[in-house]
Order: C-alpha cells, then sequence, then structure tokens
C-alpha cells in the first residue's frame, strides 16, 4: 500500500499539466449479462482548446474534446451505445481494434448511419491490449475536424512497470481570430496537396505550454494523432524515448529513427521516457515535420525534488504481445496497390528541369463540383481535375470518394485465413498515412529493404514516391476500407474496399 | 528532392546579377512547405527582376480567401506584391500590368496549376485567363489573357 509509485502518481494528478485535463473516464456499468456498457453522446459543445473566453464551439463526444478517454479490457466484451445528437447522421469507427465487420461503424458498407436522434449499440470483445481510437466514418472531414475524437484503452491484464501512463490526444485545429473553427472544409486544393492542416495543435483539447515531471520517473506516454491531415515529428530536447508500442501493437523496445517520433493523422505510439533531465530545468518538445514550420508543442517542466526510488530503473521491458496472426510470408498472394493523383502527381525526380508534363495537374475553374459520394472508375493516372466530380486521387486507377456507401464494389477479394502482401506504391508528391480496416499489418519492407524490425500496424505512412509492402492474415470476414487517413484524400479518391470472404 | 529544390533555389538566387537586387520590387510568396513548383515560380519571378521571400504556410486557404480569391479561383500558392495579390502561377506580363495600372482590384489569379504555365514547364506557346479579384467576394472578372 505504501508503493511510492502510487503517492508520485496521486500527487501529480494534482498538477495541472497536459497529460492530467482529462483523466476522467467514461461512466460505465455491467448489465445482467456480464457485459459492459458504456454510453457515448455525439453532441455539440464548447472546449477551451485555446484557453480563453469564448471558448470553441465543437462537436465533441458527450460533448468534449477529446471525448471521454473509454478504458477497456483484453479480452472482455463492452457494449457501447453511441446516441446521435448532432444534426446530421453519425458513425464510430474504433480504430485499430479488430472488431467484427458489423461494428466497423463504416456508413453503406458496414451499418446504415446513425441519424439524428438515434443510437447504435456496438458490441465487440477487444484482442489486443494497447492505444486506440475512436472517431465518426461520415462527413469525417467536419466531424473529425470539429472535435469528435477520443482514445480508447484496452488494459493488459499484466501491469506495466511505470511510475505514470500519461496520454496525449494531439489534436490540430484551423481557427479563426476569434477562437472558432474556420469553415472551408473540403478546399480542393488542399484536397489535392498535404489536407486541411490546422493553426492550433492541442494535447487533450488544450494548449499546456507545461507537463510537469519529476526527475528519476519513468513515465508511459501514449501518444496519438487526432488531426484531420498534420503529420507530427516529435523531439523531446534531453531525453531518449524509446517506443514500446507502435499503432497499440507492442514492438520490441527501440529508439526512433534520427530521435524523431514519426506520427502521421491516426497514427500512435507508445513511448517510455525516462526523466533524465536536471530537477528545476524545462526541455522542449518540438514538431519539427514540416520544413521552417518547427514549433514548440510543450515543455517537460521539471519540479524542484527528484523522485526518491528504492532500487534503480532496470531496463525498458517489452509490452506483452498480443494474439495477432502470424503471417505465411512463403505462401503469401500478393497485389500491388498503386496510389495515384492530387497535385505534382507527373513531375516525379524531373520537377527541376521544367519537363514535367504528365498526368494529376489541377486544371483551371471548375474543380469545385462537390464532394460526390460514390465511385469513378477509369480515370487511370488522374489526368487533371477539372470535371471529375471532386475525385483527386485513386487507388489502380479508381476512385472511390466520401466516407463509405452501400455499392462499393471490393478492389479485391481476400480468401480467409490467407496471408497477404500488399506493396503501397506512392506514386504522388505527398504523403499518406494508409489505414486498414479490421487488422493489424506488418510491415514487412520499404522500398524493398526489408524491415529490420517486428513493426505492427494499422495505419502506415507511405512518403512521396516510396513503397510499403505489408503482410496480414486475412482472418475477419466482411467488407473493409482501405484508406488515406488525411482527410482530405480519403474524401477524394484515396480509398478502396477489400473483401475478405 | 527536397535538398534540389533548396540547391536549384539557391542557384537561382546566386545566378541574378547583382544591380537586379538594387532596385528590386519586393514579393512575398507564401506557399505551402511540401509543394516544389512554388519554389519554381519564385525563382520566376527572381528572373524577373523582383526580390521574393518564400514563406512555408499551411494556412493557404485562409490567406487566399483573406485576400479575396474565391476557393474556386486560388492557385497553388499565393505571392504579395506592392498591396496586391498574385495568385498562383500567373504570367509575368499580367504582374507589370497590374503594377503599371494599379486598378482599385485586390489583385489576380491564375486558378489551379496549368501546365505549361511560368514554373509549370514554362511554355511560351501556352495561353492562361488570368482573373480580377476584388474583397466584396463578388465573382471574379477575366484580367488578361496571356
Amino acid at each position: 500500500m505504501t508503493d511510492p509509485r502510487f503517492l508520485i502518481s496521486r500527487r501529480s494528478v494534482v498538477l495541472t499539466g497536459a497529460g492530467v485535463a482529462f483523466a476522467l473516464a467514461a461512466p460505465w456499468k455491467t448489465r445482467a449479462d456480464g457485459v459492459r456498457e458504456i454510453r457515448v453522446v455525439a453532441q455539440p459543445g464548447r472546449a477551451p482548446l485555446v484557453g480563453g473566453e469564448p471558448q470553441t464551439e465543437v462537436l465533441g463526444y458527450d460533448g468534449k474534446v477529446p471525448g471521454p478517454t473509454l478504458r477497456l479490457e483484453q479480452g472482455q466484451a463492452v457494449r457501447i451505445i453511441v446516441e446521435n445528437k448532432l444534426d446530421q447522421d453519425t458513425t464510430v469507427h474504433w480504430h485499430g481494434v479488430r472488431v467484427p465487420n458489423a461494428m466497423d461503424g463504416v456508413p453503406g458498407l458496414t451499418q446504415p448511419p446513425i441519424k439524428p436522434g438515434e443510437s447504435f449499440t456496438y458490441e465487440f470483445t477487444p484482442p489486443d491490449a494497447g492505444t486506440f481510437w475512436y472517431h465518426p466514418h461520415d462527413n469525417s472531414l467536419q466531424q473529425l475536424g470539429r472535435g469528435l475524437a477520443g482514445a480508447l484503452i484496452v488494459e493488459s491484464p499484466d501491469a506495466y512497470a511505470a511510475d505514470r501512463d500519461i496520454l496525449w490526444m494531439i489534436g490540430d485545429w484551423r481557427l479563426k481570430p476569434d477562437g472558432q473553427i474556420a469553415g472551408g472544409f473540403g478546399n480542393m486544393m488542399e484536397a489535392g496537396m498535404s489536407g486541411r492542416i490546422g493553426n492550433a495543435v492541442t494535447i487533450n483539447g488544450a494548449s499546456p505550454t507545461v507537463e510537469p515531471v519529476q526527475a528519476g520517473e519513468r513515465i508511459r506516454l501514449r501518444l496519438v494523432n487526432s488531426a484531420l491531415a498534420r503529420i507530427m515529428a516529435l523531439r523531446i530536447e534531453g531525453h531518449h524515448p524509446v517506443i514500446v508500442a507502435i499503432d497499440g501493437q507492442p514492438c520490441d523496445p527501440h529508439e526512433p529513427d534520427g530521435g524523431r517520433l514519426l506520427l502521421g493523422p491516426a497514427m500512435r505510439l507508445d513511448v517510455v521516457l525516462d526523466m533524465v533531465g536536471e530537477p528545476g530545468r524545462r526541455y522542449r518538445i518540438v514538431d519539427d515535420f514540416y520544413d521552417d514550420l518547427a514549433y514548440r508543442l510543450v515543455e517537460l517542466a521539471y519540479g524542484e525534488k527528484p523522485m526518491e526510488r528504492a532500487a534503480p530503473l532496470g531496463a525498458i521491458e517489452s509490452l506483452p504481445p498480443n494474439p495477432l496472426p502470424e503471417p505465411d510470408l512463403a505462401n503469401a498472394e500478393r497485389h500491388e496497390l498503386a496510389l495515384q493523383g492530387g497535385m505534382m502527381s507527373g513531375m516525379g525526380g524531373g520537377m527541376m528541369g521544367g519537363g514535367m508534363m504528365g498526368g494529376g495537374m489541377m486544371g483551371g475553374g471548375g474543380m469545385m463540383d462537390g464532394m460526390m459520394g460514390g465511385m469513378k472508375g477509369g480515370m487511370g493516372g488522374m489526368g487533371g481535375m477539372g470535371g471529375m466530380g471532386g475525385a483527386t486521387w485513386s487507388i489502380n486507377g479508381m476512385s472511390m470518394t466520401g466516407d463509405g456507401q452501400a455499392d462499393m464494389p471490393p478492389l479485391l477479394t481476400l480468401k480467409r485465413d490467407r496471408t497477404y502482401v500488399l506493396t503501397l506504391r506512392n506514386e504522388t508528391a505527398w504523403w499518406h498515412p494508409m489505414h486498414l480496416h479490421g487488422h493489424s499489418f506488418l510491415v514487412v519492407s520499404r522500398n524493398g529493404t526489408p524491415n529490420p524490425r517486428r513493426e505492427w500496424k494499422d495505419t502506415v505512412l507511405v512518403p512521396p514516391k516510396q513503397t510499403v509492402d505489408i503482410a496480414f492474415v486475412a482472418d475477419n470476414p466482411g467488407n473493409w476500407m482501405l484508406h488515406c487517413h488525411i482527410i482530405d484524400h480519403q474524401m477524394t479518391g484515396l480509398m478502396t474496399v477489400l473483401r475478405v470472404a | 528532392m527536397k535538398r534540389t529544390i533548396r540547391i536549384a533555389a539557391l542557384f537561382a538566387a546566386i545566378a541574378l546579377p547583382g544591380p537586379a537586387l538594387a532596385d528590386a520590387i519586393h514579393a512575398t510568396l507564401y506557399k505551402n512547405p511540401q509543394c516544389g513548383c512554388c519554389e519554381n515560380y519564385a525563382a520566376y519571378l527572381r528572373q524577373n527582376g523582383f526580390d521574393v521571400e518564400v514563406k512555408p504556410s499551411n494556412d493557404l486557404a485562409e490567406i487566399s480567401s483573406k485576400a479575396g480569391v474565391p476557393p474556386e479561383y486560388e492557385g497553388c500558392h499565393t505571392t504579395f506584391i506592392e498591396g496586391y495579390v498574385v495568385d498562383g502561377h500567373v504570367p509575368i506580363k499580367a504582374v507589370e500590368k497590374l503594377l503599371k495600372e494599379r486598378p482599385a482590384i485586390a489583385g489576380i489569379t491564375l486558378p489551379g496549376m496549368p501546365m505549361g504555365s511560368p514554373g509549370m514547364g514554362d511554355d511560351p506557346t501556352m495561353s492562361f485567363t488570368v482573373y480580377a479579384v476584388t474583397k466584396d467576394g463578388a465573382k471574379p472578372t477575366v484580367y488578361s489573357y496571356e
């Protein structure tokens, strides 16, 4: 009972810091049938995104940004009742959780949308422990862009040795000078470039300047990028974060390449951070992903007193593995998915030479044809944008736009329990965090070079003109989305469906 | 590729004759940090005697909109020259006409990223329609054919 860890963590919660801003989990109860039940309401609200008044008008789960953190237990069934108090349809996608297809939250494809005033009951048993998140899959640009998102943490029955467990949902907002969320969602120029990147980055829905820490403590920091489009690369001055899980799935503990924690939209990293700094000092955490646009996200602010610890910290341990099906690479079926379109897509390496004719340049005028849902075929290579009904991007020459439709034919039909290797070939000039629903996959190689690590993911960042091979066992039957998680890209064609049957 | 662009931009700056800088008109060009063709346009302006400051920004849609350019008339980058907005890959003749005549408009735009335009292949045989924009949200009108 006198474990110093608990004393520390209680004292820390009293401090105001980024990590404690929404420590409250959603209320839940256990029904007579033994299944835990959680209720979440999608509704308008106000949130102090940048502090001060008036607060920002948002859409949020339980009216909050981020929504309540859902803490589930690995292998324990849960029932989550989502009530729609918005003025538009919605659904919830449990990002990264390997749920049955009917619980996946894609409107039309896996369920009818939840209409205003109605509810939908999601019921599933999370097979994997880890850091996941939930967000809408309907009118995603507006709904996610106005705040609907929350963390979903699946607890392992095995405790992990860290003094504190901190969650940072990192959000990105485009705010007007009056602090309200700017309109202009679906700008076609942005859709063809890097998507709607905002001008205010928040941690757990606030703009903290410091995260209070104590010298000597070991923190498990769960990072979730819930932005529409912003890619982040975090450096922690004077510290050596060790990655222990990627997209919720445990990995061999390792320091990130180049010391930068790279997080595309929808991606998560669990890092273990030993507080090796000096008491009383501050250390900056800087995001320097975009050239010449580095900014300070937050500072670690050390208290004056180091933590008293009976024994020195041991090596950073691996998390217990999740029950993922092991791909049979020797007998895998292989397919290539070419990501195409966007601005400058025909330029390639020769763009400085002036000879850059090719597909993908935007035609002038007539590019605001609206975001028609559905599917557009036969535009291989994306010769241009004008008059294409909102399609800017394509996968193997086919563009599925919007959020999900009942009539989306699958690009591939995968045989159940067979191993597949998909080559994601990014032919565009832009980065794409590609998300597969219903499965976690192994990143087996990048640009043909075998991955030195076992890296399970559900969202893989594919840099411009690069190739990533992913492998997975198609063990989860149903129609599953595969799309870019830069939502502007998803809405304008960088999406397809894989059927597991 | 990024390095190539940087080096090319640097080369363009060095290649400028000294005297041109002395009486150069200042231009501020806002561009997506990951877009390469905008650097080509900056080099084009420099070749035509402008002193160009390139500022990467993720807020281009807001910058264009505030400057009076409707979303469907946006170019891929936004330049400000002597109080006027010059959006996209506008040919230099239109810019010079603007600065000479100084009309009561917010500025001019070449929508999209047309192939063959300055910084997009520089094809002298191609023609482009440049539009005039105002701050009152009115529909842009044709400013010139280049």
